[in-house]
């Protein structure tokens, strides 16, 4: 068996120094496999957000140990040298509003990533064209970001997150916006590509319609995340 | 990779064209203050270049006839004639003066002359030079007259019939060229009232009004009533002739003073324009620091505008360099299209200044690189800030 997508060790993440220090990860632990979609869930003021910007090399951890497939990023103060280019080679990002960027088309929406990659452009809008398609937005593909639905710049959103082949996508309440319906739809197609390109995806989320979706979910609570199996929910 | 700057401005063409509208608006009045001092510059050279002179005489002591009032007897030229290497001389008066034709009053200066001598107009445009030794007239194009049209100076009436172009004064008012003896005239005579007036101070004086001395008084009161003055003699000197030993000449013998053209250029230019270059100077430095703090705030605002968007890009890999690329090219954008609108609406305006308005090339050149420049120093401010937008902020909580 392979590398974990992520895996995490007594990660911390403390804010400030002194008296107002405030830890907002207290040993955080978590395991992800490639193709695993897990649910990320906790009230406000949690970690959810802290744990999000750590898993996107975002934010520093303080403490704690994290590796992304099977390379060590941080471990204990010692990080990777380039994490901007590690965001945009091994982590796919899908927001709670899609902040797709208004001023590009669809297509250049979802090619900007591997341009940055250094793609060329010719090859960088094939490739954005055919995940389009694979997200069944490919007939919007010459559409101004205005033009489409909420749904649909939601699945802009994702086929941006996927089109480097990212190993890992962090979605952030990606299903707030949008009605159940809408909202299940988003699921399904997480789910199906974790499964076709054996992408971990972390679902952070508050929205009970989804909850039942995931077979793995992580509770976050005043820094710490427990753990909670499909099977254990059925029960 | 994708032009960002391009796609943003074409996203937003309408806010980014009417922005580059106004701000060309103030290139181009900053440009048509730079072409305004040109012009006031070139009216000196020109007024130099068209008398055909290549030394001026005037007072000693002064710094005429120009920059400073100046008074030399109208037989001076006879002994200017002889020193070696004048070739010409020509008496000339200086006066400005508000006159009266069919359509309204223009302000000009009026150029009393002797034709076929220094000091006549260039050339003509239109009509036939001055034949008769009266109450004719040559004028400025930009004084509005026409051929044949008949104006008033004081006492009497003249008939334009010649026009010429671009001869104007140091301040750009246009010239009207009439024969020395009407011009010394106007400038020197009173009026009837003054004339009696005049005559009857005399004869109460009797220092002047003398029994035993016959003819005194009325040589007085003739002299009281006519001018052999003019302001200056121009003299054009033989094509061997160096003018700053005949200059030397005249100022050793003739106790007069004579200016060369480049002494004439200096005094016009650093002297007698001095203070309203220094003027437009201030204004120019003004409007450019103007200019510099519009496209900052615009550029500025422009990218707060898109914090999110620039924080999305810094999350997903986007280098700083990318982001700073941006925010400058949208500025040089921004630049290009106000240098082009300002230059456009400076050549479109500048025929209707009514001072001549001189727009050269070089400094349009010049114009467009400090354009550019402040275009680029006004996106600093902006790029700091996209800088340090954080790539978190992308991500809630």
């Amino acid at each position: 068996m392979g590398h974990p997508a992520i895996e995490i060790s007594g990660l911390t993440k403390r804010y400030g120094v002194g008296e107002a220090a405030v830890d907002a990860l207290k040993g955080v632990d978590m395991v992800v496999q490639p193709g695993e979609v897990v649910g990320l869930i906790g009230p406000s003021g949690s970690g959810k957000s802290t744990l999000l910007k750590c898993l996107g090399a975002v934010i520093e951890p303080t403490a704690g140990r994290m590796a992304l497939a099977g390379e060590t990023i941080y471990d204990h103060g010692w990080k990777v040298a380039d994490l901007r280019a590690l965001r945009r080679d091994r982590i796919g990002f899908v927001f709670q509003a899609p902040y797709l960027i208004p001023f590009l088309d669809v297509t250049d929406n979802v090619a900007v990533l591997p341009m940055l990659a250094g793609v060329s452009n010719a090859k960088a809008r094939e490739r954005a064209r055919e995940m389009l398609a694979a997200l069944d937005v490919g007939h919007r593909a010459q559409a101004q970001v205005p033009q489409l639905s909420g749904g649909e710049q939601q699945r802009v959103a994702i086929a941006r997150a996927l089109v480097n082949q990212a190993p890992i996508i962090l979605a952030d309440e990606p299903t707030a916006p949008l009605d159940s319906e809408r909202a299940l739809t988003v699921i399904r197609i997480l789910n199906e590509m974790a499964q076709r390109f054996g992408t971990a995806i972390i679902v952070v989320t508050h929205d009970e319609k989804i909850i039942p979706t995931f077979r793995r979910i992580y509770h976050i609570r005043d820094g710490r995340t427990y753990e909670e199996a499909g099977e254990a929910r059925a029960a | 990779m994708i032009n960002l700057a391009g796609r943003d401005i074409l996203h937003g063409w309408g806010k980014f064209v009417f922005t580059g509208l106004g701000l060309g608006l103030l290139i181009g009045v900053t440009l048509s203050m730079a072409g305004i001092y040109r012009g006031l510059v070139d009216d000196g050279r020109v007024l130099l270049q068209n008398g055909g002179a290549d030394l001026w005489v005037v007072q000693r002591d002064t710094l005429g006839p120009y920059a400073e009032p100046s008074s030399v007897r109208d037989d001076a030229y006879r002994g200017l004639l002889g020193i070696r290497g004048v070739a010409a001389a020509g008496n000339v008066t200086y006066l400005t003066m508000q006159i009266q034709h069919q359509r309204g009053e223009v302000r000009v200066m009026l150029v009393g002359f002797e034709p076929g001598h220094p000091g006549e107009p260039g050339y003509l445009v239109a009509g036939r030079p001055i034949t008769r030794a009266h109450y004719e007239a040559i004028a400025d194009l930009r004084s509005g007259l026409k051929l044949g049209e008949r104006i008033r100076i004081r006492r009497h009436e003249y008939t334009v019939v010649g026009l010429t172009r671009r001869m104007v004064s140091s301040g750009g008012d246009p010239m009207i060229f009439v024969p020395l003896k009407d011009a010394q005239e106007v400038q020197f005579l009173k009026d009837n009232d003054a004339l009696l007036n005049e005559r009857a101070r005399t004869a109460a004086n009797p220092a002047f009004n003398r029994p035993g001395v016959p003819g005194l008084l009325e040589a007085v009161q003739a002299s009281q009533a006519s001018s052999h003055n003019v302001n200056v003699v121009m003299l054009r000197l033989a094509p061997q002739a160096d003018e700053t030993v005949v200059a030397r000449e005249i100022r050793r013998w003739k106790h007069l003073e004579a200016y060369t053209r480049s002494d004439m250029d200096e005094i016009l230019v650093a002297k007698l324009i001095a203070t309203s270059a220094r003027q437009i100077f201030m204004f120019l430095v003004i409007l450019s620091i103007v200019s510099a703090a519009i496209v900052a705030f615009i550029i500025y605002t422009m990218t707060l505008n898109k914090v999110r968007e620039i924080a999305v890009l810094k999350l997903i890999g986007a280098r700083n360099r990318t982001i700073a690329a941006m925010i400058l090219q949208q500025a040089l954008g921004l630049g290009a299209i106000g240098f082009i609108v300002g230059k456009t609406a400076a050549t479109l305006w500048a025929p209707i200044f009514p001072k001549y308005v001189l727009l050269l090339p070089g400094d349009a050149v010049l114009g467009a690189i400090l354009v550019l420049a402040i275009s680029a120093l006004a996106s600093i401010v902006a790029i700091r800030a996209a800088l340090r937008v954080d790539p978190a902020t992308a991500i809630g909580g």
